[in-house]
């Protein structure tokens, strides 16, 4: 038995963890092939934040998430999916055309979308929170992130272009561009090398 | 007053009043005490002078927890039936610790009794005994030097018999039957027959108010919220010890905060989920009461339970929440509670589809859905989606857009990439639309959801954006 296939053996131990495999945590299938395959863990991260930045609302962000989302509320055990402070109200036969379950979702208005984002984030009875948020200074998507940690959830922050200039502690930040028939996906961050731009056709 | 457990046979005496004496050896006893169907062990108190009044309804309702059976012997008398609780507490011993503990908790401090006859147990506790007479055969010879004061027969009767020398039970009980029932009365021979259990009692157990309305004087006036709270908290304890005893929870809590001369002030907490947890509900109060304003300080306070359901506790699970399709209808209700207690009710709200066809009326406002509801099985809710695409976000009402050319305008000019799409509809309730509507591409390129109306083409409105 060669020295390789020994130490293969002996790294399948249930008790020895490898760092390796932390940076492969399991993702979420966007749906879209080609942005999985540039993102970290292969597709949306399952408990963190991530920011989408756009440089106008309704520049096809939504329809960037609304695979995934359709396919975490129809899971068997789905949590909610909750929509924190919308700008506009979501239309609720398009949610369901696009194979959302609407029996998991809740829509949050009021004064404080951070601090309802972050009770949404943190209390581990959401699988997704989507939240438009006005300014959010750097400390409170740092309370966001780690919010989002303790309750397993994707956090999904949707911010103007500009606030690419900020740091942040979001797990992922895209720039979003719109085209003709899509849009241009550029990733700003994340925990991989990947950099460059990404063309998605999004609207059939 | 140090218990004395009795656990031997006393030999028989002859008393005329007593039943018939037997005293079986000890096995024999044990299987009869198991099969026995009849048999009760009744726990008696009494509260002394020195405990506040009007505790007496709130230690029957505490005492609940022990056992179904509660009657109330007013003004100062509780009885409790203790035969079928006794192996989950351990014993008499245990059910006596648990019963005092219970009793300081509520800060009285009664004498505590245990016989084989409600009205023994209720006797020796008033004499002053906290006896635990297990067996019936001991009890006649454990009332007999009890004072037959601590029966309250009438103080005439009582000072006739003490002139007779008869000044205790066991006195009484030796005298004939017949001369006894002549002189004294039917009901006091009768009374003797239920105290040794000659004859059986029907106790009427007592059933607690199904509604809650407690209400508490503030010593001082209050303007803090923070002591407000403290001063709430009893009743909310007493809240929680009545859900307890009848397996309720509260939906609906109010508190009213009353003021000298302007009218109270309401707050009203709705849960999501039937609550029993004190702690729970002091949080979510506490929310509330935080966001009230206070026009004047409070002097007195009520707290409320406006509707009660029946509770139906739920076993933890295995799993934390989204962990293996562990269950999270605990922590759904709790956000849901969180956000409504700062936001307002009407801040959060689920949303649901509505089988029309003018966009407007296609959709509505639900509550927001509750984790325990039994789910639709996924894959048939797309089924009457509509056939034409829609955008995901809707303008609370048409917005006005700006015309040149005959082609609308929004930050530049729309270009139109779809085929109209007509939805005419409505003549039957007055709210009539006839529209044709298009998917519009800005200079941007955010896609747009407009339309015009066919009686007046010109016009061109915003209705939507895809997202």
């Amino acid at each position: 038995m060669g020295s390789s296939a020994q130490l293969a053996r002996l790294l399948e131990h249930p008790t020895i963890w490898r760092g390796a495999s932390a940076a492969h945590a399991e993702g979420l299938a966007s749906g879209f092939a080609a942005l999985d395959a540039c993102l970290p863990g292969k597709g949306w991260p399952r408990a963190g934040l991530i920011e989408i930045l756009v440089p106008r609302f309704g520049s096809g962000e939504l329809y960037l998430l609304l695979p995934a989302l359709a396919a975490l509320t129809r899971a068997r055990c789905a949590r909610w999916c909750v929509w924190v402070a919308p700008p506009l109200m979501p239309f609720a036969p398009a949610l369901a055309a696009e194979g959302i379950a609407l029996d998991r979702v809740a829509v949050v208005s009021g004064a404080r979308p951070l601090w309802a984002l972050e009770q949404a984030l943190g209390s581990g009875a959401c699988d997704a929170v989507l939240a438009w948020a006005r300014r959010p200074k750097a400390r409170e998507i740092r309370r966001l992130q780690l919010a989002a940690e303790r309750g397993r959830t994707l956090g999904v922050l949707f911010r103007p272009r500009r606030a690419a200039r900020e740091a942040s502690a979001a797990v992922l930040r895209l720039g979003l561009a719109p085209m003709s028939a899509g849009v241009r996906i550029t990733l700003l961050k994340g925990r991989t090398a990947m950099r460059g731009a990404i063309d998605l056709a999004l609207r059939g | 007053m140090d218990p004395r457990i009795l656990r031997a046979a006393r030999p028989a005496d002859a008393w005329p009043v007593r039943p018939a004496p037997s005293t079986p050896p000890r096995t024999v006893e044990r299987a009869t005490q198991a099969g026995a169907p009849g048999r009760e062990l009744w726990a008696g108190m009494h509260l002394t002078e020195n405990d506040p009044a009007g505790k007496l309804v709130q230690l029957g309702m505490s005492a609940q927890r022990f056992t179904p059976r509660v009657s109330l012997a007013p003004p100062d008398g509780l009885l409790l039936e203790v035969q079928g609780s006794l192996h989950l507490f351990a014993g008499v011993a245990g059910l006596r610790g648990a019963l005092l503990a219970e009793c300081l908790r509520l800060e009285v401090r009664p004498v505590l009794a245990f016989a084989p006859t409600a009205l023994a147990a209720l006797v020796m506790a008033r004499a002053g005994k906290s006896l635990e007479v297990l067996e019936p055969a001991q009890l006649t010879g454990q009332l007999a030097p009890l004072p037959l004061s601590s029966l309250r027969w009438p103080e005439y009767t009582v000072a006739r018999l003490a002139r007779m020398g008869v000044r205790t039970i066991g006195a009484a009980l030796r005298l004939p039957r017949a001369g006894f029932a002549r002189r004294f009365g039917d009901a006091q021979l009768a009374m003797l027959d239920v105290l040794t259990g000659r004859t059986a009692e029907v106790r009427v157990t007592y059933r607690a108010p199904e509604r809650f309305r407690r209400r508490r004087e503030l010593g001082c006036e209050l303007e803090n919220h923070g002591l407000l709270l403290v001063a709430l908290a009893p009743l909310l304890a007493e809240l929680g010890d009545f859900l307890a005893a009848r397996d309720l929870g509260v939906v609906k809590l109010e508190c009213r905060l009353m003021h000298r001369h302007a009218p109270p002030t309401r707050c009203v907490v709705r849960l999501a989920s039937p609550a029993t947890d004190v702690q729970r509900l002091t949080a979510l109060l506490g929310e509330h009461l935080s966001a009230l304003e206070l026009p004047e300080p409070v002097r007195a306070c009520e707290l409320a339970a406006a509707a009660l359901v029946p509770h139906r506790p739920e076993s933890e699970s295995l799993w934390q929440p989204g962990e293996r399709g562990g269950s999270f209808g605990k922590e759904s209700c709790d956000l849901i509670e969180r956000l409504r207690a700062r936001l307002g009710a009407e801040a959060v709200y689920g949303l649901t589809r509505l089988p029309a066809h003018r966009p407007e009326k296609a959709w509505a406002v639900a509550e927001p859905p509750s984790a325990s509801t039994h789910r639709a099985q996924p894959g048939c809710s797309a089924d009457s989606a509509p056939a034409r695409r829609r955008p995901v976000w809707l303008l609370p009402a048409p917005q006005r857009l700006s015309v040149r050319d005959g082609l609308p305008r929004r930050r530049g000019p729309l270009r139109l990439v779809s085929e109209p799409e007509r939805i005419e509809t409505g003549w039957w309730d007055g709210d009539e639309i006839a529209r044709d509507y298009y998917t519009a591409v800005d200079i941007h390129g955010v896609h747009l959801w407009v339309f015009r109306e066919r009686a007046a083409p010109h016009d061109w409105f915003l209705h939507g954006v895809f997202g």
